[in-house]
Order: C-alpha cells, then structure tokens, then sequence
C-alpha cells in the first residue's frame, strides 16, 4: 500500500503542483545519477578532477536546455523536431550579426534569440491555424531552417570577437557560468510548472487538451506558447554554445534533435503530455552525461556510439512503462 | 443455450457483479435490464469475453467457454451489436457484413467480390435493409447502421446475438422497425439478448426480463404477467426516485440566457429559447437530435452560423469556452466527463481549481497560493459531498458520480449563474444519481442558477426541469411548459413528450 501511494503521487499527472517536491520517478533519477557517479568517481583517479567537474558540469547544462526545448512542446502533447534546426539557423544568424553587420554583442544576441522565439511562434500558428500535427510542421521547418543555414553561411563558421566568450567559457567558484545560469532557469521552469496559472494551463492542455479547452483554457495559444518557449531556448542553447565554442559554428543543433529527446525522456518529461520534472530534467542531463563520460573511459568504439543513445532512450520508456503497469496493477487489487 | 453460472467480478473499490446465474434459451428475447452502474456492462463484457470473470463459468450449448478474448467469443457464435456502433465506416456494406469471412477465388487469396455481393444480399435481406451491398457505411443513417451489425452478426452465424442499448440514437419508427426484425429473428430460433434501461422496450419487445441493481440479479421473469411499476421497484430497489423535489416555478427569474434563432449547419436548426433565473429548462431528444451541438454553439465551442445569444439581456458571441466562462459566467458540464470534462491524472484540487486559478493567485509572486487551493477545493468537497480521501486524491480513482461532482464543482468554484449540464447521470450508480438530481435541483432552487439541462433520461428530465423542450432532427418540435409545479404526472408528461417525437 505504501508503495502505491508514492507511485501515484510520482505519477502526479497534469498540475499535479504536488506539496511534495520530488516525485517517486524523480526519486529513481537522483538515485541512478547518483550510482553513475560513484562509478565513474573509483574508476577513474582524474573523474573528480576540477577540470573534468567543469567540462562535464558545462556541458550537461547544454543537455538540460535542449531537453527543455522539446520538454515544452511534449508537456502540452506536441513535439519538435526542428529544436536543433532552430538552433543552427540561430547560430548563423548571431554569426551574420556578430561578423558580417558588426553588431554588437547584446544586439546579435537580441537578434538571433528573436529568431528562436520567431521560429517557434511560426510553428506554432501552423499547427495551430491549420491544425497540422506537430510532426509535420516541424519536419517541414527542420529542413526549412536546415537549408536556410546552410545556403546563407555556405557551411563555414563566423568568427566571434573576443568579448562574446564571457559566458561560456568562464565560471564562479569553479562552477561554471552556463550551468549556473541552467540551475536558475530549471528552478524558474520549476517554480512555472507547479506554481503559475500559466504553467498550470499548459500542464492541463497537455493532460487532456479538449477537458482542458471545456473548462475555459485558452488550448490553442498555450501549443503556441510551448513552441516559442521552444524556439526560446534553443536559440539560447545556440547563443551559449557559440560563446563556449568562440565561433559561430553552423553545424550546431545537428545532434540535438536525438538528444532532445532522449534527455527529456530520461528526464520523466511524458511523451503523452502533462507530466515534467525540472529537476527531473536536470538529473536526466546529468545521467546522460555520464554515460557518455563513461562510454569514453571504457573506451568504447565510438562508432557504435549512436546504438547505445538508441538502447539509452528505449530504456527510459521502457522503466517508465513498466512503472505504469505495476501502478495500474496495484490498483486492480 | 447460453447459461452463466455463479459469475462474479470485482474491479477495485467496487463489486460489480455478485454470484449471477441466468440462461438464455434459444428462440426467446431476453431483456436484461438495471440502472446505470448495476452491472449491465460488465455482465456484457464477461458474456463476449472482454471481461474475465473472478468467479463462476459460462457455458454455451453445454460447453464451457474459457474465453480469452473477442475472437474467442465470435468463434463461439455470440455477437454484440453495440451502441457505439461498430462498423468500418469507409468500407462498403458488403464488406462490412462479409469482414469476417471475404470469399476468396479458390485459395488464390484473391477475394470473390461478386460472390461477397451476393452472399451479402442475402443477409440484408434477413434484416430487412435495402440499400446496395455497395453503400459505403458512413452514407447510411443509425438505424441502417445497426441492420449492417445485425447482418454482419447473422453472416458470422452468431448463435446468440447481445444488443447493447440498441435504440439510443433511433427514431421510434426505426425501433419499431428493428424490433420487428428481432421478433422475425426469433422466431427462427435466435438467442437474442437485449440490454436496456428503457423499460418500455422491454414491455414492447422481450419474452423474459433479468434485473441486475448494484451487481446483483434481483430476478428473472417471463414478461407476460409482469407490470411496469413492479419492474421499476425491482429495478430500483427504493423508492428514491419517486421522492418529490418540490415545485419550481417557470419564468419566475430575470432573463439568463436566450436563443435567437441558433443555426450550425447540419447541426442545430432555427432554435429558440429563454432561459430564466432559478429554474431548469429541460432539452429532451435522442442522441444526436441536436442538443450537446446547441450547447458547443452557446458556450463557443462550436461556431453559430446564424442566430444571436443573448446572456443577461445582452448580446453574446463567445468565441471561446475562455469567453464564456470570463465574459459570462456561464459552464458547460460536459457529456462525456472522462474524455472531455476532467484531468483524470490530475488531483481532485487541479480538477476543482482549474477555472479559478487566476483569483488564487498571490501579489507579490504571481504564485498560485496553495492554502487557496486547498481551501477553496475543500468547501466544494464539503458543499457537493464528494467522497474522496482527500484533495490529492487522483480524479481518476473516484467513482463515477463522485467524479461528476468534481466536474460540476469546477463551475461552482467560478461562481458561474448559468449552468449547461449534459446528461449528468450517465454512468452514475443510483444513490449517486440520487445526490446529483437533488445537488441540480437545490442549485436552482436556492442558488438561484439557471440551468439547462440536457438528457435523454426520461424520468430524469420529467423529474428535474421545469420545462421541456424536445429535439428531433435538429431543431426543436415542441415545448412541454407546466412541468416545474408538479401538477402533472409522469404518465402525462412523457405521453406528452411522445407525441413531439412522433
């Protein structure tokens, strides 16, 4: 009985908003970033070196980002397969701004995080006004925005002054800045979720959008909304890892659609709307970092690297499933 | 002969069906009848094999079945013919009735059409349904429909043929129709087994009547020697449902809400109406004769293509339920409250809350205030009595009155005046159904709301509303006006409403 009680509470479902902060499924996350850790940390003298926390720390906040790109659309029951082509025609757009008009910092980066948000609003009209699936549109706007980089920057990167690297590259304490900046973002994306009428409505789109609808929830402007949260932060994401790189790279986003995904996924956010976890998200990051950490320490052929990204997200459905199932059963009793 | 024997099903937090023991002969029409939730479903699901049973067996011409699943069930010759009407609606009448078994060209795979045409013919001729086997399905009408799962059931040489609810959304004509093509059936011979909670059909059409109330069988009788009024005490058990309400007086309000005129296309046809404070106005029809279409229109679901609303004497054209809900206070309990009205993976609280989570919210934070919540969530658990543990409680594990209590409370919570409620007891046990009648009655009564009240229950909207309007095709054929001061009786008012469907 005991157990049944935190499965359901961990299934919290749409606005669950619950009084207690971390959920059964949330719970198994920390438990599993926490087991890869030790690991990693006796296998290895030079895992918890200050530089590896830094490198590993730095790009885990990237993970949390792009998994928060797609975590927007999945919570209201849509999804985005345009994320990393959102941030590519971004990352060539602060290029053109930074190299090409000269522009300064804050305006490319004013710029090219309106084209995100831009991108985002588009999509999200489409599917909206017309209503088209998701898949569709965003498919469609993966290889718009996909042709567009490549065609406008003709494949090589923008330079970036010098200046444009403060936040990527530099840190507080150790800590740096990006996954500083992260952590703030996930708990404002947090507090949302559980705490903000806004925030509260998307939850309940993506729970049951005609329920939701029925009971005076603007639906159609809350997909809208997800997909420029969306666009948002993958134009964010681009603009950070630009400032990381020092340079403009167009061939940024290529990866993250799977990664999107797969952190999402991991992370608990429900692939049928309704359900996310920033903290989940976070852990989700940290997990998937590891074990691409790990996958480098055992040195596994990385050729064979995509395979296991593949068995990594089937697993996370499939823990999530099975965790369904014996809820379901606990309540047949 | 088909006979159950000792069968007994538990789902969590219910019994739904207690030691059942009946047989169904060959050659006779077998009503089983009970109020919503008495078990009539899940006795369905346990005779075609959906459903397995925790107790007792099934047999069937002296075998015992062991049903694993649907096909199983088939295969044993039993057949459903359901309310949802379960046909491929792009496919063609021939190949709906022949699904099961296509005639092929020797064993070339390759299927005979001509030979499927005709094989089909025959069997549209057993129902009496002449349209070519080629019709595709969505071209035909409800009735039509049913004839095509009739056939199809008699093509799949269903020894015993179970129909669900079978009339919901038929004219009187085509029931008559129907029935006459049952009677033809038997008389062959067929085991036809005939669910309903419309006991005049049961009069009009069966040989034997089974009554299931709260997953229990009260009896089995031969209809002959049988009256209404002892079938309705077996069927109810009290007699709750007698229990006056009181008066309520028409048109004693100020104006609400009013139609002028309301047309969508193919749905809703040229209709008016005034709804007034403090009372209930009643819209009776069948399913699909127009009344959910003129609620979506009202609360702006669905578009009005011509025709005004008016909410308090002032023109309204709520383009949203958003709207209509700021705007003008009125709600929409909807039909189908699983699929359309509540978050069931949500607590109770979200499902509450969830209109009025702008007015929770704190100054300083723009954080919804959780003591709020709570409280306002607790007042409508105490005003409506929803029996929950709590309200963290998933929505999804109450049952279904309860559940229906949630979703009328989410309008109450908004202090919404004008309340639309669509068949609000479907799937409602009886003591809940009980509850939620005298919930509907006391909020216009002593709240003051103006309701309207859509249901296809016919004791129900007789007991309930002050007025009745009745739908048909669309649009509305009739007014039933004295209903509210109790005056006249059951008999009277429903021979009334009868008269309008004609």
């Amino acid at each position: 009985m005991a157990t049944r009680t935190t499965t359901d509470r961990g299934r919290g479902g749409p606005g669950a908003g619950r009084r207690e902060r971390i959920s059964g499924r949330t719970m198994g996350l920390v438990i599993s970033t926490a087991v890869l850790f030790t690991i990693l940390a006796l296998r290895s003298s030079s895992f918890l070196s200050g530089y590896t926390m830094f490198v590993i720390s730095r790009q885990m906040a990237f993970y949390a980002l792009i998994a928060l790109s797609q975590a927007f659309c999945l919570v209201v029951g849509q999804m985005s397969l345009a994320v990393g082509a959102i941030g590519s025609i971004t990352t060539v757009v602060l290029g053109l701004g930074l190299e090409t008009w000269g522009l300064p910092a804050w305006l490319a980066v004013a710029i090219a995080l309106g084209v995100g948000v831009l991108a985002g609003l588009v999509n999200g009209l489409i599917i909206t006004r017309l209503r088209i699936d998701s898949f569709i549109v965003t498919l469609s706007m993966m290889f718009l925005f996909m042709g567009l980089r490549s065609g406008i920057s003709g494949g090589s990167p923008y330079k970036v002054p010098d200046s444009f690297t403060v936040v990527g590259q530099k840190s507080y304490l150790g800590v740096p800045d990006v996954f500083l900046l992260v952590v703030v973002l996930l708990g404002l994306v947090g507090f949302m979720f559980r705490d903000t009428v806004f925030g509260r409505r998307m939850l309940a789109t993506g729970g049951n959008a005609t329920a939701a609808r029925l009971s005076g929830i603007k639906t159609e402007a809350m997909v809208v909304w997800a997909h420029i949260l969306s666009g948002a932060f993958a134009a964010l994401a681009a603009v950070l890892w630009a400032s990381k790189l020092g340079s403009a790279a167009p061939e940024t986003g290529d990866d993250w659609l799977i990664i999107s995904f797969a952190v999402a996924i991991i992370g608990g956010t429900g692939l049928n709307g309704g359900i996310i976890s920033a903290l989940g998200v976070f852990m989700g990051s940290a997990i998937f970092m590891l074990i691409k950490h790990g996958l480098v320490e055992v040195k596994a052929n990385p050729y064979y690297a995509n395979s296991f990204l593949g068995l990594l997200i089937l697993l996370a459905i499939v823990v999530d499933r099975v965790r369904e199932i014996y809820s379901h059963r606990q309540k047949a009793r | 002969m088909l006979e159950l024997r000792g069968i007994g099903k538990r789902f969590p937090g219910v019994m739904a069906l207690e030691d059942i023991s009946l047989s169904f002969e060959p050659g006779r029409i077998h009503a089983v009848v009970g109020e919503n939730g008495a078990g009539k479903s899940t006795l369905i699901k346990v005779i075609t094999g959906i459903v397995a049973p925790d107790a007792g067996e099934v047999f069937h011409e002296g075998e015992r079945l062991t049903f694993r699943d649907y096909r199983d069930s088939l295969a044993r010759g039993i057949d459903v013919v359901n309310q949802e009407i379960q046909v491929v609606p792009e496919s063609t009448v021939a190949e709906n009735i022949m699904l099961d078994k296509l005639v092929t060209r020797g064993r070339t795979g390759i299927v005979d059409w001509k030979a499927v045409r005709r094989v089909a013919r025959t069997y549209l001729d057993m129902v009496g349904l002449a349209v070519p086997p080629d019709t595709v399905i969505k071209d035909l009408g409800a009735a039509q429909k049913q004839l095509v799962q009739i056939a199809k059931a008699l093509a799949a040489d269903a020894r015993v043929l179970l129909l669900d609810e079978p009339t919901s959304s038929l004219t009187n004509h085509e029931s008559a129709n129907l029935f006459r093509i049952l009677r033809g059936l038997r008389d062959k011979g067929q085991t036809i087994i005939f669910v309903s909670h419309k006991f005049e059909e049961v009069f009009a059409l069966c040989d034997t009547v089974s009554v299931l109330r709260d997953g229990r069988l009260v009896g089995t009788r031969p209809i002959a020697g049988l009256t209404p009024p002892e079938l309705v005490r077996m069927m109810i058990g009290r007699d709750i449902a007698d229990a006056p309400l009181g008066r309520l007086d028409a048109e004693c309000g100020r104006e609400m809400l009013r139609a002028d005129h309301i047309v969508r296309r193919g749905k809703v046809e040229d209709v008016s109406f005034t709804l007034y404070q403090g009372e209930i106005l009643g819209l009776y029809g069948l399913v699909g004769a127009g009344r959910t279409e003129l609620a979506r229109c009202l609360i702006g679901e669905d578009r009005i293509d011509a025709g005004t609303v008016f909410v308090r004497g002032e023109r309204a054209a709520p383009r949203s339920v958003a709207e209509s809900l700021e705007r003008h206070g009125v709600g929409y309990v909807t039909e189908n409250r699983k699929e359309e009205g509540l978050l069931l993976a949500s607590p109770v609280r979200t499902n509450v809350t969830i209109t009025v989570w702008p007015r929770l919210v704190r100054r300083l934070t723009r954080a919804i205030s959780r003591a709020k919540e709570l409280a306002v969530t607790g007042d409508m658990i105490r005003a409506l009595d929803i029996r929950t543990t709590g309200p963290e409680q998933r929505t999804e594990d109450l049952s279904g009155g309860n559940q229906q209590k949630v979703s009328i409370s989410k309008w109450l919570a908004a202090e919404c005046d004008i309340l639309i409620i669509d068949e609000p007891t479907v799937g409602v046990d009886v003591g809940a159904k009980e509850q939620i009648h005298r919930l509907i009655w006391d909020l216009a009564k002593t709240g003051g709301k103006a309701i309207l009240l859509i249901s296809s229950d016919m004791p129900e909207i007789v007991r309930l509303a002050s007025r009745i309007l009745v739908f048909r095709d669309h649009r509305v054929v009739g007014e039933v006006a004295d209903v509210g001061d109790r005056t006249r009786g059951y008999a009277d008012i429903s021979a009334a409403i009868g008269r309008y469907l004609q």
